[in-house]
């Protein structure tokens, strides 16, 4: 198997270090950052493992998710990755917290400790304007902050909301990333938390494997619901990211949105074509948590149920407990797809120059 | 097949483990109360340095809702992905994968394993 001429990761996690983004904030909020409110609480559901990977561990012991030098030299470099999008740790839960105004303020030091402390320091650093659901309003102020930063790459949303993202009250977020032609992405894990939805749409399951499997089922609900509310009507330019929420469950959930369709389409007048066509123009899929089967062979069949060869990119999650590392998710690739989904998609997306691989 | 020398038996406690490298592999070896394992520091789901892992026991198969913990020193859970692993046959207990292990020599109150 040849290796790739690029590699772009779609999911990296930085954690900020706490301390730098208080000095962007102003009071009152500074002191409050400082006494470690860090945005909603979590249900706790446990994981065995840690989420964060126990070996991220520098040999000067500093987590290496924590320093922009030793995500490089640890990660980077030792998989040869080209372009990291970071989507930063201890942060997303400000997403999902009904406090407005702080949330908003501590999201806009987040993105501004990235942004000055991270991306200076490696230009495969590619940063995310991270903001809240609670206040529309603040969200956009901060999309308008950061837009048209040259490596601001996407706007960052959880896939944990109050209510589905299809609904006209998140438009205004879409209407300014469309402004800035930057992708808006979602990430799970906020499933439960704060304001978001329990994630299983039937309630609160009881534990860790229940709720991280399930995480798939708020992925169906916010395609089901940005493609039903004319999202892609509305903002034809727009495209949308689904990070980490897996692969395999999409060809089931597209059918299944066609054939109502074929019935429904009446109740939405503005679907005038097949739904899976409009999910095959704006939605891009992230490969981890890559599905594994016994035959490996069941997961490449799933691959051709769908444009993967369009709207796959490789995210390796590290340094999560789940994470998938470049080789292992190029193993699991047919090799049709491998340059499209390594790095081909990521680099039309983020309209990234090629870059020659000096290793 | 060549030993190699590992450590004393007495400097290896229940729950213990060494690294070594032999034959240009990494081999961990470890005391699981009742025998001494090596196996190869290498997970065969993601090649992940499983011996960097965690060694406990861990819930045995029960009833619902019923929590019976068993084992001690002898399950190895990977670092990367948590997957859990039997020192004593290096089964995973959730896949069909497992360890490759190394024979275990025991002379002289001395550990040597066979690379």
């Amino acid at each position: 198997m040849s290796n790739p001429k690029m590699i772009i990761d779609t999911d990296l996690h930085p954690v900020p270090i706490h301390e730098q983004v208080a000095e962007y904030l102003d009071e009152p909020w500074r002191s409050r950052y400082l006494r470690g409110d860090h945005g909603a609480g979590h249900p706790n559901y446990f994981n065995p493992s840690g989420v964060m990977r126990a070996d991220s561990v520098a040999a000067d012991g500093r987590r290496i998710e924590r320093f922009p030098d030793t995500m490089a030299s640890h990660f980077l470099d030792r998989y040869h990755i080209d372009y990291a999008v970071l989507n930063p740790m201890e942060a997303m839960e400000h997403c999902v917290s009904p406090d407005a105004h702080y949330s908003a303020a501590a999201l806009t030091a987040v993105n501004s400790h990235f942004v000055e402390d991270w991306l200076p320091v490696d230009e495969r650093y590619l940063a995310s304007v991270m903001v809240a659901f609670s206040n529309i309003e603040l969200a956009v102020k901060e999309i308008h902050r950061l837009g048209a930063h040259p490596r601001i790459c996407q706007v960052l949303l959880v896939s944990g909301s109050p209510f589905p993202l299809g609904h006209s009250y998140f438009h205004p977020i879409y209407e300014a990333a469309v402004e800035y032609d930057l992708p808006v992405a979602i990430h799970p894990g906020l499933e439960g938390v704060g304001i978001a939805g329990s994630g299983g749409t039937a309630g609160f399951v009881s534990d860790y494997l229940q709720w991280h499997t399930l995480l798939a089922t708020s992925y169906m609900t916010q395609l089901v619901s940005l493609v039903a509310e004319g999202v892609f009507q509305k903002f034809p330019t727009l495209k949308y990211i689904f990070v980490e929420g897996g692969v395999a469950w999409l060809p089931a959930i597209m059918w299944r949105l066609d054939k109502n369709w074929k019935a429904l389409r009446s109740t939405t007048p503005w679907l005038t074509r097949p739904p899976s066509e409009i999910i095959q123009d704006h939605i891009m899929l992230t490969t981890q948590p890559i599905e594994e089967p016994d035959d490996i062979n069941h997961f490449r069949q799933v691959l051709d149920m769908f444009d993967a060869e369009k709207m796959l990119m490789f995210s390796s999650d590290y340094p999560h407990w789940d994470g998938d590392t470049p080789d292992f998710a190029l193993r699991q690739l047919p090799g049709n797809v491998r340059d499209a989904v390594m790095y081909g998609n990521a680099q039309e997306l983020f309209k990234l120059e090629t870059r020659e691989r000096v290793v | 097949m060549p030993e190699v020398f590992v450590a004393p038996l007495a400097d290896l406690a229940a729950g213990e483990r060494r690294l070594i490298s032999a034959d240009g592999k990494s081999i961990g070896v470890f005391n699981t109360g009742s025998q001494i394992v090596a196996v190869l520091n290498l997970c065969p789901h993601a090649f992940a340095p499983v011996c960097l892992g965690v060694v406990s026991g861990t819930t045995l198969p029960s009833g619902a809702g019923e929590f019976i913990w068993g084992r001690e020193n002898e399950i190895l859970r990977c670092p990367w992905h948590g997957w859990e692993f039997d020192l004593t046959s290096g089964q995973c207990l959730t896949d069909r994968r497992r360890l490759k292990r190394f024979p275990v020599v025991i002379r002289d109150e001395a550990i040597y394993v066979e690379v």
